[in-house]
């Protein structure tokens, strides 16, 4: 047995970053072509996962009848889709109004703020403060324990079943494979790279930056080579020893959240939709000169904010067990710290952001020690410490 | 009256020396190799220039990167590369209130009137190191402040007269036309005593009465050893005013001279026909 | 409880959490900084003056202190004393304008809207720290050995029964005397809307404090209504509580306050100021250094934000860390908004009617496990009252104050000379 160290609290911190990049990707939409710096952007996450526990465990909220449950990933979905509709609500009864004033950007700011205030007190309003939980499927939980010994690595699975620690599998990679692992995925990655970078000339649009295709072959060769070529265990005489917990929770965070953003990208890259948005994004007016429906632009961003905020507010309240009034709002800090640090204006930037401010929370906590109250105030010193250096983010404003 | 409304150096309003009369041989400016790029876009790709007393027009065709230049030199961009001095103070790189307290103020294409502010108080806030600027001289308000209050406001008053903006002092500033907006914005630079004004497109959209006025007054202050850089699309506004022309293009000095010689400039009348009107 | 009690202590606080909203305007209505951190100052300003004056090794407490400076002056009497508290209050205001001048030279730079978000970002950590850490400040059991100030004297007696009710008796006459005045005054002024609204108000609310307790209670009620600053229970010959002496204070710190303020905005300073919330390449193109403006606006209304906590704590009598969420913040720019964005006044207006109707709303009988259901729908109402404002009326109740600078012998005034 060995625990838990500074690989675990990488893949937590991954994980952590996904929940916030859900968040961060309709937050930055909303940002950069709504240009309303969002403040009830939280309080949304919060309204996305209360209206997917409405349908999958409606006993819980008080003045609803017990109607039964509808399972967890169908109430998701409803879930999504009720909150899209709620989007087109804020857009057309509140900011599409301000919008038409000239509302300049210190009065979005206070009206979402006032937005902000309602969302989060009509939950507490109907459902008061308790915490409740989804009803779903248990998860178990598999620990990784990865050994480095004289003759390479093994890998040691093991679950809890029924209070016993059961051992689940054992096997390992000797030296010579996980070198070549490491070479065939860089020479994996560095093709793929290659391939497309020649493709790309001024005028192509990529839907996906070469440069992020090579290191996504780069993890798929070394999963694919993880998963399939499973040699004899390399003793368990370990000279460094760490484990790491993972279940199916996590993956599917990861997995839906770079769906996600991928779809999002699609649309926004590809469609007529997407460039009116895009262009819009650029300059409003100068959009509307060339026939943009600046209206019906602003209608699609909010909703599919919605969308993607009720999305990340399902995935929290799943992978946190439990669900308040204040989880969204917890999250708008780290939030808005993902997006100013990505830079605005790109999906991609939104989660690679999300992603550093997981991964600085999770393993800084890691890192020093009783610093576990102090997980936003990292994001944030960092976010700060970023701002200093560049104050229009990571990726640019551009 | 235009000659009694010329703004006086008041003691304790004024930064700067009075305005350099007589250094005629020194040019004000001097603009080194000045690049500017926007994300692999070149604005301007070293320019080189010296500025002289006088007036001077700058002209080119649309995007040559004038206004760019302007930005550049007053420090609301950083230029990549390429050095400023004016006078003998190397300004480069520097921020821009230090640049206007060295003498050297702008307009704004588009006037940036302050909205909410009174015609008034627009024109009030222009005069530089005033003691009431600072939280303790606005605090304790000495004779001094009184004294120097009262200065500036009737030297605001006398500018706003001129302009004929002086019915509209207690109007918020929102309110203008914007032509009368124009006014503003010249008259509040003009407040700061500067050495040189550099003019963005000051007289577009300025009545023909107005603009001879504006430009009579420039010529008036000329004579008290003011400079003006100005850009202008009115080639012929130009000629007939400026001392000397610069012209632009492509975010490169094409050439400079008196106007007659720029006016038969070959390169010139290529860049204006081979690039968007003017 | 007598309704004079119940004014007496809203009162307090509308005069305390004004002071907090002056600050806040000088900031955002003045400035145009979006300040989401405003409660940290408040916070700071607490805390500081409370360890600067409360006795060292106070049972219950292991955090940093006390220094009891009161009682170092307090050889010299109990103005000495009064003058140890008073300097607490000032480290614990130069203590909110120093930590603003931390959170100010990197964020000020930023967008305004960064701003907005690193500041609320400051703020929760600071909040955070004071919470977790017992070391500083006793952690999230607060303190509750806060200094009184002038405890000893009150209730203050002048001599005989009489003596007091006379001088204490007249002193409320004057008071509302010079409401009376001031409210006529406004009422003159105000075009028929406003007459209106004050000509129905002020009647009801007289109604309300002079004839509905004589009606249920009898002229003993009448009288101490009345008579507001005479508690005849305080002490065996009556006089001035301790609770009046509070108001009095909070009210007179809000007079220096809003002096402050409005001597700095009607100033060249506060024409700058002004000009970098309307626009600030101007002021900049125009040679001044608005990133300096910016730093001293912000330590100076971080500073009264210190002097409001610092009332606060006397007021309430204990300070923990939960008293100083986010939502506190919120609710002053509400107020803010609501009377008047960059109108001082209006500051005091709008925080007047925000906590009247917040205050006002605990006379509603809920039972009280619906209790989160009438905090939740105050809040609610609160998010829908400033979204109406802003559209419906941007500039608030009152609009932008206007400006003056006023100049002795010559007629050379710009604006109005109504300030």
């Amino acid at each position: 047995m060995v625990s838990a160290g500074l690989l675990d609290a990488t893949v937590q911190g991954l994980i952590t970053g996904a929940v916030i990049a859900g968040g961060a990707l309709g937050l930055s939409l909303i940002y950069d072509i709504a240009e309303v710096p969002n403040f009830a952007h939280g309080d949304m996450i919060t309204i996305g996962a209360y209206l997917a526990l409405v349908f999958n465990n409606p006993g819980e909220i008080p003045f609803l009848p017990d109607f039964g449950s509808v399972p967890f990933v169908l109430a998701a979905i409803i879930g999504v889709v009720l909150a899209g509709v709620l989007g087109a609500v804020y857009e057309l009864a509140i900011f599409r109004k301000f919008r038409d004033n000239d509302a300049d950007l210190i009065t979005m700011v206070i009206v979402s703020l006032g937005l902000a205030l309602v969302l989060r007190n009509a939950v507490l309003f109907l459902v008061g403060s308790k915490n409740i939980q989804y009803q779903t499927p248990r998860v178990i939980t598999t620990n990784f324990d990865f050994l480095v010994t004289q003759t390479g690595l093994t890998v040691i699975t093991t679950q809890r079943q029924a209070g016993e620690l059961v051992t689940t599998g054992e096997w390992g990679y000797p030296w010579w494979l996980i070198v070549a692992g490491i070479l065939a995925a860089v020479a994996v990655g560095y093709a793929v790279f290659a391939l497309y970078r020649e493709e790309e000339d001024f005028t192509t649009v990529s839907l996906i930056p070469p440069k992020i295709l090579g290191a996504a072959g780069s993890i798929g060769t070394v999963l694919l080579l993880g998963v399939f070529a499973r040699l004899d265990p390399q003793g368990t005489d370990y000279i460094l020893g760490t484990q790491i917990g993972l279940n199916v929770k996590h993956i599917t965070i990861l997995a839906v959240v770079i769906v996600a953003m991928f779809i999002l990208n699609v649309i926004l890259k590809t469609t007529k939709l997407g460039r009116a948005m895009r262009a819009t994004a650029d300059n409003m007016a100068l959009a509307e000169v060339r026939g943009v429906d600046a209206d019906r632009v602003q209608l699609v961003v909010w909703v599919v904010a919605a969308m993607l905020a009720a999305l990340a507010g399902i995935l929290t309240g799943w992978f946190a067990t439990n669900l308040t009034p204040n989880m969204g709002f917890a999250l708008l800090l780290p939030i808005f710290a993902a997006v100013i640090l990505g830079g605005i204006s790109s999906p991609y930037g939104a989660v690679a952001g999300a992603l550093i401010i997981g991964l600085s929370m999770d393993v800084g906590v890691y890192l020093i020690p009783g610093s576990s109250t102090y997980r936003v105030a990292i994001a944030f010193v960092i976010l700060i410490g970023v701002l200093l250096v560049k104050p229009e983010g990571i990726w640019g404003d551009v | 009256m235009s000659e009694q409304n010329t703004p006086t150096p008041t003691p304790g309003v004024t930064p700067t020396d009075s305005p350099k009369i007589g250094d005629d041989g020194d040019p004000i400016l001097r603009i080194e190799g000045i690049t500017k790029q926007f994300g692999g876009i070149t604005a301007l790709d070293g320019v080189d220039l010296t500025v002289d007393p006088g007036i001077t027009g700058l002209i080119g065709p649309n995007g040559a990167g004038k206004t760019t230049l302007f930005n550049c030199l007053t420090g609301f961009h950083k230029p990549d590369d390429g050095r400023v001095h004016l006078y003998e103070t190397d300004i480069t790189g520097k921020e821009p209130p230090a640049i206007a307290q060295q003498g050297m103020v702008r307009t704004f294409q588009i006037p940036r009137e302050l909205a909410d502010m009174t015609v008034f108080e627009n024109l009030l806030l222009a005069p530089m190191n005033q003691h009431g600027e600072r939280l303790r001289g606005a605090w304790i308000r000495g004779d001094q402040f009184v004294e120097e209050e009262q200065v500036i406001r009737d030297r605001a008053r006398e500018i706003a007269v001129f302009f004929e903006i002086d019915h509209l002092l207690d109007e918020p500033a929102g309110s203008l036309s914007g032509g009368q907006r124009k006014l503003l914005e010249i008259a509040r630079a003009l407040l700061t005593d500067p050495d040189i004004v550099l003019l963005d497109e000051p007289l577009a959209g300025v009545n023909p009465t107005l603009e001879q006025k504006i430009l009579g007054r420039i010529e008036a202050l000329v004579e008290d050893g003011y400079s003006f850089l100005l850009i202008e699309h009115d080639i012929d506004l130009i000629m007939d005013n400026c001392e000397r022309v610069v012209v632009m293009h492509q975010g490169a000095v094409l050439t400079t001279g008196a106007p007659e010689a720029v006016q038969s400039d070959e390169r010139v009348i290529e860049a204006y026909l081979g690039g968007d009107d003017v | 409880m007598a309704v004079a009690d119940f004014i007496i202590s809203l009162l307090t606080f509308i005069a305390i959490y004004s002071l907090f909203g002056i600050g806040l305007n000088l900031k955002f209505g003045f400035t145009g900084l979006i300040d989401f951190g405003h409660v940290a100052y408040f916070m700071i300003g607490a805390y500081v003056t409370v360890v600067l004056t409360m006795p060292a090794g106070a049972a219950g407490y292991s955090g940093i202190g006390g220094f009891a400076l009161p009682e170092l002056f307090g050889v010299l009497g109990p103005i000495g004393s009064l003058f140890g508290w008073l300097l607490g209050v000032l480290g614990g205001m130069i203590a909110a304008a120093l930590v603003s001048l931390a959170v100010g030279v990197p964020t000020l730079r930023l967008r305004e809207d960064y701003l907005a978000i690193t500041a609320l970002g400051i703020a929760t950590i600071l909040t955070t720290v004071v919470n977790d850490e017992e070391w500083l400040f006793n952690g999230p059991f607060g303190i509750n050995t806060v200094h009184a100030p002038l405890r000893d004297v009150f209730p203050l007696s002048l001599g005989s029964f009489t003596l007091n009710m006379a001088v204490f008796g007249i002193l409320s006459l004057a008071a509302f005397g010079l409401t009376g005045y001031w409210l006529a005054r406004a009422f003159r002024r105000q075009g028929r809307r406003g007459k209106l609204v004050l000509g129905v108000l002020v009647p009801l609310v007289a109604v309300w404090y002079f004839v509905l307790p004589t009606l249920s209670d009898g002229m003993v009620e009448l009288t101490r209504n009345t008579l507001w600053l005479f508690d005849p229970t305080a002490g065996p010959k009556g006089g001035m509580d301790y609770d009046r002496f509070v108001l009095l204070l909070s009210v007179a710190a809000l007079g220096g306050g809003y002096w402050l303020v409005e001597r700095t905005i009607n100033s060249p300073y506060g024409r700058v100021l002004r000009a970098i919330r309307e626009d600030e390449d101007v002021p900049r193109a125009l040679g001044k250094e608005t990133f300096q403006y910016k730093l001293q606006a912000l330590m100076l209304g971080s500073a009264l934000a210190g002097a409001a906590g610092a009332l606060w704590a006397i007021n309430i009598g204990f300070i923990a860390p939960d008293q100083f969420a986010a939502t506190i913040t919120f609710y002053a720019f509400t107020a803010v908004i609501v009377g008047g964005t960059a109108n001082n006044k209006g500051v005091i207006l709008g925080t007047a009617f925000f906590w009247g109707i917040r205050n006002g709303t605990r006379f509603i009988d809920v039972p009280s496990q619906y209790s989160i259901q009438l905090a939740a729908s105050r809040l609610m109402l609160i998010g829908v009252v400033l979204i109406l404002i802003l559209y419906y009326r941007p500039e608030g109740l009152l609009g932008e104050q206007d400006y003056d600078i006023p100049l002795p012998s010559r007629d050379s005034s710009g604006g109005t000379d109504d300030v």
